[in-house]
């Protein structure tokens, strides 16, 4: 099933179409993160109204693409600039900018590149194993295991989202209730349209995810006073020795790109956590001469393999149960959604083809990634000396522009704009937004299988506890939020008797 | 500006979106027959449960922020502060004209606008900056994507 599926993803691969925006996709999403401030998530959200328009295999490829490109991207500006494009490169800089301080700037790059590349590829391998088993697997799931597996999701991304764990469920709580803006699907009634037939299906998640990251980051970026800095940075040339370079530390590449699949896969947990923990696992592994934090090869391996792979572990939940596993992987699950495809188990039992393309635009933006972030390395380093001057009205225009295309509606631009100012609000008082993304796409799955379950169970809410699956997940979700109070209380405590003493 | 006061106004939001929340339920839903009834019937339910789970929250937010008797300061630059209020206005005032004027009428003096809220001051540069960057982007929306820009009253479309 697994061979037919990709021999059938290549049908609707192979097209230029396809194959051409999967590349642009890997020189976007390596420019966006490289540039600070912006990063995949940012990537995706610009450009998902343009590929909305186009063929699904295509439009996937697009939006992978630039998760993949953007998720490698921040090691550029770590390396040479000491600034990392994206949280996911903030390890790398552990070792990434003392080899551009010994003259190695190139050969960091050429190795952030090569493990990427080599670290998606892995997490690749993953995704197309585990993700049609894990969906056979969940074939079995009735509504009580989706609403649990739901809540799980929510629950996971509002724990690890950082800051205060009440914030983040507010957050994510937040974001259940706009989904519940619109018409609903059981009694047709309408909730919260206040008479408004712009209203009827709710607000369009692109309008609200752009207004919440792109324009609070806009309005974050102005604040800075670097506005019309030009960084003075040399122009570097990696080579594709590095992926021989590379390919030495294949222990540590194959230890970190686990890793990372692993962190991947659980929902919450990110290229982040996996990037640092590979890191600290490599370097305590390491050899004493290897001079970890000194500009050690082995860290930038482990940091870029670890948060690429993640990329592929992520897309495992995303694809076979339909639980993002954070908010890029969100916004692709979004994209499907607008794009008419319900992932889950029955996305791979009705769209086999379909997977298999996903699978197969994974594996090609990794492939990609390696020959034009090689290739294209000095053009991104000539990107990093744009103003932010520039930049910033680059976005907005892409920001209204996109928001428009969506349905050619004013209104859009409003909810995008009233969004921003809601950001603006969360960013200041520290509510992490990441969770009400999550909380808008968890939402209909949320509610409809909660009410399909109720209506099925002869003993009200006991039809969770009846199920196996269902009573485990229950039990993960009691144990993750007791556990996730349990250290909030106890650093709070020792926050509190560090202060007095 | 303190934590207390952020606290307080994302409190107020909340504050204003429950109420909102029971409002609907106990007008809008009610009058339309979904607020009562089985898992099928009763749409209100649900919002109304997550309506209460936020309210909860908030409040135990409250007392952790307000029960440890701590203040963090929050320092804003204030010419940081005014550029991002300008940049929010010339924005609005963008997307409040856009539908009326037009996207071409309108773009590249929102780009210039913005240029000089962020310091910028070479005007000649800045004037051909905001001009190639609002045609760029509506040639490759309009010619590659075929999304039609707003044209404004004047229906100012550029058959590229």
């Amino acid at each position: 099933m697994l061979f037919e599926s990709l021999l059938a993803g290549f049908q609707l691969f192979l097209t230029p179409l396809a194959i051409g925006l999967t590349f642009i996709g890997i020189l976007i999403g390596l420019l966006v993160g490289a540039m600070p401030g912006l990063g995949p998530l940012m990537g995706i959200i610009l450009l998902l109204p343009v590929a909305i328009g186009l063929p699904p295999v295509a439009a996937m490829g697009f939006l992978i693409a630039i998760f993949v490109g953007g998720s490698c991207g921040g090691s550029i500006s770590a390396i040479l600039l000491r600034i990392p494009g994206t949280p996911l490169a903030a390890a790398t800089l552990f070792d990434g900018y003392p080899m551009a301080q010994k003259g190695r700037a190139a050969d960091a790059i050429g190795i952030a590149i090569s493990a990427s590349a080599i670290g998606g590829l892995i997490g690749g391998v993953v995704l197309i194993v585990a993700s049609p088993l894990l969906a056979r697997f969940a074939s079995g799931f009735a509504p009580p295991e989706y609403a649990m597996l739901a809540v799980t999701g929510l629950f996971a991304i509002a724990i690890i989202s950082g800051g205060s764990l009440i914030k983040g469920l507010v957050s994510g709580c937040f974001g259940l209730l706009l989904a519940t803006i619109g018409t609903d699907e059981f009694s047709t009634g309408y909730r919260f349209t206040f008479g408004s037939h712009h209203m009827l299906n709710g607000f369009h998640i692109v309008a609200v995810v752009v207004g919440l990251f792109a324009i609070s980051e806009m309005v974050h970026q102005i604040v800075g006073d670097d506005l019309l800095k030009k960084p003075d940075i040399k122009v570097e040339r990696p080579g594709f020795g590095s992926l021989l370079t590379t390919m030495r530390h294949w222990v540590n590449l194959l230890r970190s790109s686990g890793i990372g699949v692993f962190f991947g896969a659980l929902p919450g947990a990110g290229g982040v956590i996996s990037s640092f923990s590979a890191y600290a696992i490599a370097k305590a592994a390491a050899k004493p001469d290897e001079r970890y934090g000194e500009g050690a090869e082995g860290g930038v391996v482990a940091t870029e393999s670890a948060n690429n792979a993640t990329v592929g572990g992520t897309l495992v939940p995303t694809l076979a149960l339909g639980i993002p596993g954070d908010a890029s992987s969100a916004m692709l699950l979004g994209a499907l959604l607008i794009l008419g495809f319900v992932p889950g188990p029955i996305l791979f039992e009705q769209e086999p083809q379909f997977v298999g393309g996903i699978f197969l635009v994974y594996m090609a933006s990794n492939v990609f990634l390696l020959i034009a972030g090689i290739l294209a390395t000095p053009f991104f380093v000539y990107v990093l000396r744009i103003p932010k001057f520039y930049l910033i009205p680059i976005i907005l225009i892409l920001c209204s522009i996109g928001t428009f295309a969506l349905q050619a509606s004013v209104f859009d631009l409003m909810v995008m704009f009233g969004f921003g100012l809601v950001g603006i609000l969360f960013r200041a008082a520290n509510y992490p937004l990441a969770p009400i993304v999550i909380g808008i796409i968890l939402g209909p799955i949320l509610e409809n299988n909660l009410r399909r379950a109720l209506l099925i169970s002869r003993e009200g809410y006991w039809i969770f506890l009846d199920r196996p699956v269902s009573a485990t997940l229950v039990c993960v979700n009691v144990l993750l939020l007791t556990g996730a109070l349990y250290f909030a209380f106890r650093n709070r405590k020792r926050l509190f008797s560090r202060q007095e003493s | 500006m303190t934590s207390r006061t952020l606290t307080l106004m994302v409190t107020v939001f909340f504050a204003i979106i429950v109420a909102i929340v029971f409002q609907q339920i106990h007008t809008s839903m009610q009058e339309q027959g979904i607020a009562s009834g089985g898992p099928y019937d009763n749409a209100a339910a649900y919002p109304r449960a997550v309506a209460l789970a936020i309210a909860l929250l908030v409040i135990v937010q409250i007392l952790i922020e307000f029960g440890t008797g701590q203040r963090e300061r929050i320092v804003v630059d204030p010419h940081g502060f005014k550029r991002a209020v300008g940049l929010l206005a010339v924005f609005a005032i963008y997307l409040g004209c856009l539908g009326w004027l037009g996207y071409h009428l309108t773009t590249t003096p929102m780009v210039f606008a913005i240029m000089i809220i962020c310091g910028a001051r070479q005007f000649g540069k800045m004037l051909l900056a905001a001009l190639i960057m609002s045609f760029g982007f509506a040639f490759i929306f309009e010619k590659f994507l075929n999304v039609v820009l707003p044209g404004g009253v004047l229906s100012l479309n550029i058959p590229w």
